[in-house]
């Protein structure tokens, strides 16, 4: 058993959704991520999601944007990344998803990029900009390095390629709550139940809904919905970005925040995976 | 990325679709709509007595008397897509999209553009077809531009600054990807270049292959046979890869891409995709693996030109293809070299032109003198120069 199978067979025994904080790695700079991804822990994360900082970054909003460009401003290389994802697998054993843009695995080269991943101890890679059409030669060399799969399914997505998607997907589906790019949202789209309900049809891998989830009561009612994971970022990514010149604060508020996020997932206690649909 | 068989949206190894999963559904959607609209004779013709009496389709291929005499080589005609409607060929793919937008149902438009060349003629397109229409523009460029800024304005667009990154066109379309993202349901994103992911680069082509089939018509009119060499200037490249596609097969004629070189390649401030520079590498951006320009961690660089439409990190996907074949030749202007261009068409041919397109003439400028009085080159003139007479003013030193 993988380590995300091991959480989420854990997780459904208590009837609990898993908590999925964001950030991206380097922001402010690899000392403080290393604190704030290791406070995310602290807090009762079940698994992380971790950005790699790209430049050009089309499927984030502002809030992640300025996080990428803090950390690039910050000098970090693959191997400053690589590093500091080796710190976090020493420090826990949950999952590790890494959340990336195309270009920079094919900067290293497929293979090079998902065995050095491997060995940081990441356990899954989502593309951002790679949809499983182009998805090839990156499947082929995460297969060799024994990394799993996440693909996003939206509700735009057709039923057909919805089946095709999750064929393809090994940790968990990712699941977004609305169009467009990240960012935190007062309401929750009505679109994400349809989606879950649809997906519940067609697979029982894992569904973790991300995008504009930004407060416990949202991660409850994901929750509820059926989802077996939230996926928090942008709002996490503000506090962030507010006090990243005053840094020693960071660590305690956002274990706070994560205890508070993970509590909602305990709120409503389902009765097997399908008390929504 | 390796591939063998030909796959649709890939040139070589070059194309795809790399796009966030939620923008999937709207590119096949773009797919059938346009295959539909190839076959569709209503909208064809409608499509193209727009380009005949909107445009001003055919432009003519005017022997440039006063630059070839001025050079002392081959003989030099200049293909005036200035002469469009809106002042560049970038109205032509804006027509052909918006009308396929509206066949799509779509009710809003929206575009990035540099040189405001393309945003105005999406602004204008919007207009005449009754379309809302919303443009990205860096905000670099909107201070560069200030004249196109106005004239969007003036069609009832809003134009939407941007401030991230490097501010200007990379930016936008970043901007745009992400507007299109959330409202790709009644939005069409119309790209200005033969960019993005498939099906773009091939719609552009597809509506500025026209220039190509223009220009050979009207050589053999007026020459009867075909030009020795066919430069064209390259940001993403849609008026070079419309001006090639009808050449591509004719191996005799030279097909040339020019560039910006900026302050020069070793000064790391240019637009140099299709040269051997350190930092340019196959890569992906915005939707395609072609050309980038990147930093060592695989960062998208930023860029500089004097021209704003050629100040892009990345290439069209079919020239990567064309340069790993070698069946066209890339080079580079700097932005000096450009602004002399710029000034010498403006002296002995009274033509202004954008300075994009004096890129192309700053190649002429060095290989005509070589070239004997019988060859023929055609220069793609992708637009005029209006717009630029601020940046050029302030290059000189000038007060306006």
């Amino acid at each position: 058993m993988n380590r995300y199978e091991k959480v989420f067979h854990q997780l459904r025994e208590k009837n609990e959704g898993a908590f999925i904080p964001f950030a991206v790695a380097g922001d402010p700079d690899i000392a403080v991520s290393e604190m704030i991804l290791k406070a995310y822990i602290d807090g009762g994360a079940d698994i992380l999601e971790i950005g790699y900082p790209f430049s050009d970054p089309i499927a984030d909003g502002p809030v992640n944007q300025f996080a990428a460009q803090r950390a690039i401003d910050a000098h970090i290389t693959p191997v400053s990344f690589f590093r500091l994802m080796k710190k976090i697998r020493r420090y826990s054993d949950l999952p590790v998803g890494l959340l990336l843009y195309a270009n920079i695995a094919l900067h290293l080269g497929c293979r090079n990029f998902c065995f050095a991943a491997a060995d940081a101890g990441i356990d899954s890679l989502l593309v951002a900009d790679m949809p499983p059409e182009e998805h090839g030669e990156l499947s082929r060399a995460m297969s060799e390095a024994g990394l799993s799969r996440v693909f996003i399914v939206s509700e735009l997505t057709p039923p057909g390629r919805m089946r095709m998607i999750c064929d393809r997907v090994d940790a968990f589906v990712y699941v977004v709550s609305r169009l467009g790019t990240t960012g935190t949202d007062t309401t929750l789209s009505g679109g994400v139940r349809a989606t879950l309900s649809k997906l519940k049809t067609i697979t029982d891998k894992p569904l973790a809904v991300g995008f504009g989830i930004s407060t416990p009561p949202h991660v409850g009612e994901v929750i509820a919905a059926g989802a077996d994971a939230a996926i928090v970022g942008s709002a996490l990514v503000k506090i962030i970005e507010e006090h990243h010149e005053a840094a020693e604060a960071l660590p305690g508020l956002l274990a706070k925040k994560v205890r508070r996020y993970k509590a909602a997932t305990r709120l409503q206690p389902r009765n097997g995976r399908n008390h929504y649909a | 990325m390796k591939r063998k068989k030909r796959t649709p949206g890939y040139f070589g190894r070059f194309g795809g679709a790399y796009v966030p999963e939620t923008l999937m559904p709207a590119l096949a959607e773009v797919e059938r709509a346009f295959a539909a609209f190839q076959k569709d004779p209503l909208l064809q013709r409608e499509f193209r007595e727009l380009l005949k009496t909107y445009n001003g389709r055919p432009t003519p291929l005017y022997f440039a008397r006063g630059l070839s005499a001025h050079l002392g080589g081959c003989r030099i005609y200049l293909k005036r897509e200035d002469l469009n409607h809106t002042g560049a060929h970038k109205i032509t793919n804006a027509l052909g999209q918006a009308i396929l937008a509206k066949y799509m149902g779509k009710t809003r438009l929206i575009a990035e553009t540099g040189a405001g060349q393309h945003g105005v003629a999406v602004a204008t397109a919007a207009a005449l077809l009754g379309m809302k229409c919303d443009i990205y523009m860096g905000t670099i460029d909107m201070a560069r531009q200030r004249p196109n800024v106005f004239r969007m304005d003036l069609l009832g667009t809003r134009v939407i600054p941007v401030d991230g990154g490097g501010k200007t066109l990379k930016d936008a379309v970043n901007e745009a990807l992400r507007d299109w993202t959330a409202t790709v349901r009644y939005t069409h994103y119309i790209f200005g270049s033969a960019l993005g992911a498939h099906p773009f680069p091939t719609i552009v082509r597809t509506f500025q292959s026209v220039i190509g089939r223009e220009t050979k018509k009207q050589l053999f009119a007026a020459e009867g046979r075909l030009p020795d060499f066919i430069v064209a200037c390259v940001g993403g490249g849609s008026n070079a890869i419309g001006i090639f596609d009808a050449f591509l097969r004719d191996k005799t004629v030279k097909l040339v891409g020019v560039e910006a070189g900026g302050l020069g390649l070793n000064s790391g401030k240019h637009a140099t995709r299709l040269s051997p520079t350190p930092n340019s590498r196959p890569g992906i951006l915005h939707g395609s693996y072609s050309y980038v320009l990147q930093d060592r961690n695989g960062q998208i660089a930023n860029t500089h030109s004097i021209s704003a439409g050629l100040d892009y990190s990345g290439v069209g996907p079919q020239h990567s293809f064309l340069y790993k074949t070698g069946r066209v030749r890339y080079t580079y202007a700097t932005d000096r070299e450009a602004v002399e261009a710029f000034s010498l068409l403006c002296e002995c041919e009274g033509i202004i032109p954008a300075l994009e397109s004096a890129h192309a003439v700053a190649y002429a400028v060095k290989e005509a003198p070589k070239r004997p009085r019988n060859d023929i080159m055609v220069i793609n003139l992708s637009g005029r120069g209006d717009k630029d007479i601020f940046t050029v003013a302030d290059y000189l030193g000038k007060k306006i």
